[in-house]
């Protein structure tokens, strides 16, 4: 019998120890350091609305860039974030009536059938366009909306012109800054500009032209002149370099894969205005006004096709080949160095103003060329490749949440160094990323 | 009441072998009472793992049978998020099981086996931790079967060697992040026997009437998965690209060499002084070699840069009395885990273990020993593999009881 209570009373002992024998949690003080976050806005234009998967839809405002950065600033004393929401079971819709993009299986003209971004609903959710949100006592936090120009900041009709805007306006003749800042924003984020880089880049550059330096300058200055004047503490934010956003850089230039009797049609067809083609790749084919008197040219490595494109006359009814691409799907390298040096002299007026304002900068430009050579957050590998990188949204140039929590990230450790708060980032494994069917 | 213990013995040796960290060092509960130090001082049969050397110096035949309760919890704490993961692991249940025979008491040989567990690990986090993608759960499991031959060459020396059969499992989990419409994430199941060969020479040499001086040698062992199965849960898009199959791994369970000394003071109070050097440095990679490669399923290798490690250990015996005997014992472990290296397997730090200890002689037959261990780990670190950036904080607890049947 005393075996039997000295094994027990060792058993015991131990299954009592066992409970005391779990590490204590160190408690880390979070802070808002010199913050006052009571009421944050996020100014700026589709991708602080929360645009993602080609679309405005729930989800992707609840994981909204200012969505994120405000549920963070909670942490240490921020007020509550009222956004302009989609209801929960909407599909969703843009600017052209179109419903979200999922991840499901498509079978294409050669009858393959394969994984591709499909729309949820044959049509999107335009009810949403005749909700009137506007709550005084709630006022919005997301002044983020789809497709917003710099130009429309002050534009007393805008609402008339972008139905996002006009479904939390407070009025018909609200202007976006001044709805915005009429709740008197402690603290605000201003990342403007991206639309209307965008607005060129997805035009292959056709028909649309860049803002120069000093127009983006005139229309930025302003913008922040009249943030800063309401609120003197916020974070402005770069722009990215949009051409190497999977929109851009999925569709190979030299992916035309030719075999023997296409590429001797081909040839038969272009080799007296001096084009070849051989077994195998080949690039593609596209218009050139300033090539030669044709207009017709090869594509060259570095040129980019767009993800507008429609793939099924790529793959059957010959275009890229016999019939080039149209300019419109096209960024040559002389679109694209316009784009990447322009963003640089808005960036660096962007840079210059945070300084002059004493406000914090977010390079959310660097943010992007780190997502180019790849993220690694928590064994989750993250990069600019369409759909399997896991960072962009299923349109290819907004992020989705988990992209959007790594750019947050980027944001709180900005403020952090510039106020001298201490905001914890976010676990980005707990956002989503691609859902797979 | 014997029937019962062995009964109880059986039940743990039936479960699987698990003990935070990666290697065991619960081979004998005199030795465990005294830090882990044992090379010098042949005190039970446990001496066939700790020096087969010194089997010979051994007074009796004996069976000794010994389980180990191991209690591990592991904190993890994200360095830049609110995130924090805890383990749930199940009990640890290293055991030991030592016979030595010898014909009489002129024979100078000594017959020994041992089986025992000196390599083994369970870690399991709770769902949806912050590590997941590199780690869920990883179960090594490693049972080393030595028998050993020992010889006295003379009343000051001994030597002996064993041949080490190994054999083990490795079961490593962690999920794939791809995500289905519910947002659940995929998850693979890496599962497979391992088996291994190695060797235990040991010398000792009782110096003086005090002193006593042991080395020995435990090879590496390689436990290498020929043929292990590879199950993954993933979304059904994309069963293709991981296909359910077979893959090939291997894990060196290290080489140590052991100086021993012990020394007793009087009758009643001895010391030993144990130093292990440990050939961490063969576990370089963690390699998974799968048969059907995919784009989305790669062989890997996952770089560990373990290095060669010291630990040193130091314990006392008291003789209270004819019947009893009171342990107590450090030691200190320096991790062979580098910085940038840290992995939610091995959340491994330079430890001290502080142990103690009793022995109780019931009658002539039987003895009782039982021990107590604790340990505290605590690491911060960045791994360079999947930049999980935080600090591991550990405590371990392990009350062992030991019976032993001499004749």
């Amino acid at each position: 019998m005393k075996f039997y209570r000295i094994k027990w009373t060792l058993f015991s002992a131990a299954f009592v120890v066992l409970s005391a024998c779990k590490p204590k949690e160190h408690k880390t003080e979070y802070s808002a350091g010199e913050l006052d976050l009571s009421h944050f806005v996020a100014i700026g234009g589709t991708t602080t609305s929360g645009f993602m998967d080609d679309a405005l839809y729930f989800e992707g405002q609840e994981n909204s860039l200012g969505a994120i950065l405000a549920q963070q600033f909670e942490l240490v004393g921020g007020g509550t974030f009222h956004q302009p929401w989609v209801s929960t079971s909407s599909v969703g819709v843009n600017a052209d009536n179109l419903a979200r993009f999922i991840l499901d299986y498509k079978t294409d003209c050669l009858n393959v059938t394969s994984l591709s971004p499909v729309r949820k609903a044959m049509t999107g959710d335009a009810t949403i366009f005749s909700e009137s949100l506007y709550d005084a006592a709630k006022p919005f936090g997301n002044y983020g909306i789809p497709g917003f120009y710099m130009a429309y900041a002050f534009s007393p009709a805008y609402s008339s012109q972008n139905n996002f805007f006009k479904r939390m306006a407070s009025s018909t003749s609200a202007t976006v800054l001044g709805d915005a800042l009429n709740s008197t924003p402690s603290f605000f984020s201003l990342y403007v500009g991206l639309d209307e880089v965008m607005k060129y880049a997805k035009a292959g550059g056709k028909n649309e032209s860049l803002l120069t330096a000093s127009q983006f300058q005139a229309l930025y200055t302003p913008i922040l002149d009249q943030v800063t004047s309401t609120s003197t503490q916020g974070i402005v934010s770069t722009l990215p370099d949009v051409t190497e956003m999977p929109y851009f850089t999925t569709i190979p230039y030299d992916g035309l894969n030719l075999d023997e009797a296409n590429a001797a049609s081909l040839n038969a067809i272009y080799n007296p205005i001096g084009l070849s083609f051989v077994v195998g790749k080949n690039a593609f084919v596209i218009e050139d006004p300033s090539a030669g008197i044709f207009g017709v040219r090869q594509m060259v490595s570095g040129e980019k096709i767009l993800l507008s494109v429609p793939l099924d006359s790529v793959k059957c009814n010959k275009m890229g080949s016999v019939f080039p691409f149209r300019d419109e799907f096209i960024l040559t390298m002389d679109e694209q160095n316009a784009i990447k040096n322009n963003t640089v002299l808005y960036n660096e007026y962007i840079i210059a103003k945070a300084a002059e304002k004493n406000l914090a900068l977010v390079r959310t430009d660097l943010f992007y060329q780190s997502l180019t050579s790849g993220i690694l957050f928590n064994g989750i590998s993250l990069n600019t490749k369409f759909v399997s990188g896991g960072a962009y949204s299923l349109d290819g140039v907004n992020l989705n949440p988990r992209g959007n929590a790594l750019l947050a990230n980027e944001f709180i450790k900005a403020i952090n160094a510039k106020y001298k708060s201490n905001i914890p980032t976010v676990d980005a494994t707990l956002f989503r990323g691609i859902i797979f069917p | 009441m014997i029937k019962h213990l062995l009964f109880i013995v059986l039940i743990f040796l039936a479960q699987e072998i698990e003990a935070q960290g990666f290697q065991v060092n619960f081979q004998g509960q005199k030795q465990q009472g005294m830090g882990g130090a044992g090379n010098a001082l042949p005190l039970d049969a446990a001496s066939v793992f700790f020096n087969p050397g010194s089997v010979a110096f051994l007074k009796e035949n004996s069976v000794n049978a010994a389980f180990t309760p191991t209690f591990a919890n592991t904190l993890f704490e994200d360095a830049n998020t609110t995130s924090i993961g805890r383990t749930n692991s199940p009990m640890g249940t290293p055991f030991s099981a030592y016979a030595v025979y010898r014909r009489n008491e002129k024979s100078k040989f000594f017959y020994g086996l041992g089986i025992y567990t000196p390599f083994g690990s369970t870690i399991q986090y709770e769902d949806g931790w912050t590590g997941r993608f590199a780690l869920s759960k990883l179960q090594l499991k490693s049972i080393f079967i030595q028998p050993t031959i020992s010889y006295k060459l003379n009343d000051k020396i001994g030597f002996g060697a064993g041949f080490v059969y190994s054999t083990g499992n490795v079961n490593l989990q962690k999920d794939i992040p791809v995500q289905d419409a519910d947002g659940t994430y995929g998850h693979a199941e890496l599962n497979g026997k391992a088996s291994g060969f190695g060797y235990n020479v040991g010398l000792f040499v009782q110096a003086t009437e005090k002193l006593n001086l042991g080395v020995s040698y435990r090879s590496q062992v390689n436990m290498a998965v020929a043929e292990g199965t590879a199950t993954f849960t993933v979304p059904s898009s994309l069963a293709t690209n991981f296909p359910n199959g077979t893959f090939s791994s291997a894990l060196p369970l290290p080489q140590v060499a052991t100086l021993g000394l012990a020394y007793k003071l009087n009758e009643k109070l001895a010391f030993a002084l144990d130093v292990n050097y440990v050939g961490w440095k063969a576990y370089d990679t963690l390699s998974f070699d799968y048969a059907q490669n995919t784009t989305s399923l790669v062989d890997t290798k996952s770089a560990r840069n373990y290095k060669n490690t010291f630990a040193f250990r130091f314990g006392t015996n008291y003789a209270i009395s004819t019947n009893w005997d009171a342990r107590i014992g450090l030691a200190y472990g320096i991790t062979p885990v580098q910085n940038g290296y840290v992995t939610p397997e091995t959340p491994d730090a330079n430890r001290i273990n502080y142990t103690a200890g009793f022995g109780y002689k019931i009658g002539e037959h039987f003895h009782l020993d039982a021990s107590i261990f604790f340990t505290h780990l605590k690491r911060t670190d960045t791994n360079l593999e999947t930049n999980l950036s935080g600090t591991f904080t550990t405590n371990v607890l392990a009350p062992g009881l030991a019976i032993i049947y001499k004749y």
